[in-house]
């Protein structure tokens, strides 16, 4: 192992790219089906079944991801007698900890519907899970979408823990690449910047979203 | 509201029963496993020098990976390299994800009490190690330095041990973080095997530095998980084989410059 | 293959993981009140400051929330010392993590800066108060009232991403709980147990902040 930056260093960076947007991509789509379950579970009238949405939203809400990935990682495999690999691990977990935030992100885009729209759906008259496809969720889709942008962005960054169990994304590249080139001054900068450069635009995406939806609704945004 | 518990009962009882049934039927041994499915999964620390790094091509080598790489092609199987950071040297083997893990593991009493130890493909030993400048002849030297340590490692095992009250040790999760921050002067010194010690020395010679303390010194083996005993005996077999006609000394030259010394088995 | 629990190995080192506990929320409450001190500075001076140091606030700001916060310390422990900074870990870990709190508060709190009526603004001019009086007399208190959730759940965030800082050497839960089950070997008993110990924080952190909120604005306070 030698000193010193070379091109190939930028390379293997570049080339870790791809990892770091697959899983997170991996996770969005996993987390947005887990997410859309759990805002509904979150809504309906029978309250064990809101209070299970509830505690799977405090537990992925209010433990670190990295401890998670170490439990899920190092653990569940002695406990379950199957092989868990570092891909399968990180999957699993950055899926429910997106469906976590995804859920409760929807569920408060359902509940910023009017009243008014439930009853008139239930008017017409709808069955509630009619009600709730047909009448409320298109309307809640529309204003999740800035937030739900936003909480992409999250899962980018959220990634990088990913490296802490060794699976090579953006930034395990930049800590193996620090150990053979000896210049954390170069390498780690480069890795933000990456990340910069693929969250920034998704992040402004949000915020220009978020003011088209505000300005036709007419909702204050809800902090 | 009755049909939502009955559709949340109904997943609870598919998802339970998912777990349950991918438990595997644990008839044959590892060593059948490996010759059946014709693959070895050997895990390996590739930010460990000289046992185990990653090539300007950013393809895994080092003195153990190569030892893997002799020992698959010996066993007429496909190799899987299963890389992990040095706490997950153990768990990745316990964990069911590798096979054998040959990455520099030293033959302590601690490791055995999980783990089965095949005989030693090599020997190493710890050092402490800092730039020329720090004056560090003896162990009373250390009090009121930080000394880096990596974790899960001989050195956690060792230099504690052997430190006297007022030093400051410093943990860290990979050889890596440990050899950065002796690089860029957050730790007075660090403590390591005296061939990764080496390594940093050579790549950085303008910080000049040297090891300063020898700690302990160790053989270390590939280890399998306790019950493979079929895999063990063959792996050991195969460093009595390649012990004598000289394989295992020649990749140990090659990569640590020094000669191998007489490995004993058990 | 069968796997035997060992918790009491836990419960023999659960002095050494009270005091990870204790030292996490001491490393998390410091930052809180420093990065929030930092989050109204920056959230006035991006609304009432010049142009070029608004520039600079936004520049920050867009840098942090689009970097991930685990190359964030990196950067501070390993990168910096190249050019003359060399913090120690403990330093290093809060520094960063009052500065990445600092940018989420700033941006938190100029949406509730906007959410003040500009009549008690504009009410104010006409008292002939200076910029600043009307911030801190007018705006400052009502904002961080309308925001109160948003940043309780990015402390709260903060809390939970401490954790990452294990990886610079910094001593806390989880950088404790590495150790003890490297030695002990056993991995998930002591994840576990860290986990509910984070939880346990996280929920005792929800709990303080209510009644922080119900003393600071419910108690007769006009605004």
């Amino acid at each position: 192992m030698s000193g010193g930056v070379s091109a190939f260093t930028f390379l293997y960076l570049l080339e870790a790219v791809p990892w770091t947007l697959l899983l997170s991509g991996v996770a969005f789509l996993g987390g947005g089906v887990v997410g859309l379950l759990i805002a509904v579970m979150r809504i309906v009238p029978s309250w064990p079944v809101r209070w299970l949405a509830t505690g799977y939203i405090e537990l992925f809400q209010g433990t670190p991801v990295l401890m998670q990935l170490f439990i899920v990682y190092y653990g569940a495999a002695v406990l379950f007698d199957i092989h868990v690999d570092a891909w399968t691990a990180v999957v699993l977990v950055f899926t429910c900890y997106s469906g976590a935030f995804l859920g409760e992100i929807w569920r408060g885009a359902i509940q910023a519907i009017p009243r008014a729209q439930w009853e008139a759906a239930a008017c017409l008259p709808l069955s509630f899970r009619k009600q709730l496809w047909y009448v409320i969720l298109p309307q809640a889709a529309r204003i999740s979408i800035p937030p739900t942008v936003g909480f992409g962005v999250q899962l980018i960054k959220g990634t990088s823990i990913a490296a802490i169990i060794g699976f090579v994304e953006l930034t395990r590249a930049g800590q193996l690449m620090t150990n053979a080139t000896f210049k954390p001054m170069i390498v780690y900068p480069t890795v933000a910047a990456f990340y910069f450069l693929i969250c920034w635009p998704l992040s402004l995406l949000a915020e220009t979203l978020e003011r088209r939806i505000d300005a036709n609704l007419g909702i204050k945004r809800r902090l | 509201m009755k049909t939502y518990l009955k559709l949340l009962a109904l997943v609870v009882l598919v998802a339970g029963s998912t777990l349950l049934m991918s438990h595997p039927a644990a008839a044959e041994t590892t060593l059948d496993k490996v010759l059946k499915e014709k693959k070895l999964r050997v895990a390996i620390d590739v930010g460990n020098p000289p046992f185990g790094v990653l090539g300007k091509d950013g393809q895994p080598d080092g003195s153990d990976v190569a030892v893997a790489r002799q020992m698959a092609k010996d066993m007429g199987v496909e190799l899987e390299f299963i890389q992990v950071p040095s706490t997950g040297r153990i768990p990745a083997l316990l964990a069911g994800r590798a096979d054998v893990t040959i990455a520099s593991i030293s033959v302590t009493t601690d490791r055995a009490k999980t783990v089965m130890y095949c005989n030693p493909n090599g020997a190493l030993s710890i050092v402490i190690l800092a730039p020329k400048s720090t004056a560090l002849q003896k162990p009373a030297d250390m009090v009121g330095k930080r000394i880096g340590i990596t974790r899960a490692t001989l050195e956690e095992a060792t230099v504690p041990k052997m430190a006297p009250q007022g030093t400051d040790i410093v943990w860290f999760d990979e050889i890596g973080a440990t050899i950065q921050a002796l690089l860029s002067g957050q730790v007075d010194a660090v403590a390591m095997t005296s061939f990764a010690g080496k390594t940093v020395a050579d790549g950085n010679p303008d910080k000049q530095i040297e090891p300063k303390l020898t700690v302990t010194t160790a053989f270390y083996g590939p280890i399998v998980r306790p019950g493979d005993f079929e895999l063990r005996q063959w792996i050991n077999t195969w460093i009595f084989l390649n012990t004598q006609n000289g394989t295992l000394a020649a990749i140990y030259k090659q990569h640590t410059g020094l000669d191998l010394p007489t490995l004993p088995t058990f | 293959m069968h796997y035997v629990f060992h918790f009491d190995v836990v419960w023999d080192h659960f002095p050494e993981l009270l005091n990870g506990a204790l030292l996490t929320i001491r490393l998390s409450a410091i930052a809180m009140v420093l990065g929030l001190v930092l989050g109204v500075i920056c959230a006035y001076q991006a609304s009432a400051g010049p142009g070029p140091v608004r520039q600079a606030i936004k520049l920050y700001v867009e840098i942090i929330r689009n970097t991930p916060f685990l190359v964030q310390i990196f950067i501070f422990y390993f990168s910096l010392p190249s050019i003359g900074l060399r913090l120690d870990a403990n330093t290093a870990a809060m520094l960063a993590m009052t500065i990445n709190l600092g940018a989420y508060a700033s941006e938190i709190l100029r949406s509730g800066i906007e959410a003040v009526p500009r009549g008690q603004v504009e009410a104010g001019r006409a008292l002939g108060l200076s910029r600043f009086q009307i911030f801190r007399l007018i705006i400052l208190f009502p904002a961080l009232k309308t925001v109160y959730p948003a940043l309780a759940s990015q402390f709260i965030l903060l809390m939970l991403g401490s954790s990452v800082v294990s990886t610079i050497s910094a001593v806390e839960l989880t950088a404790i709980t590495n150790s003890l089950q490297s030695t002990t070997f056993r991995s998930f008993e002591f994840y576990f147990v860290a986990t509910g110990m984070y939880l346990v924080m996280a929920l005792g952190f929800r709990a303080s902040f209510i009644a922080l909120y119900w003393l600071v604005f419910q108690r007769g306070r006009g605004a």
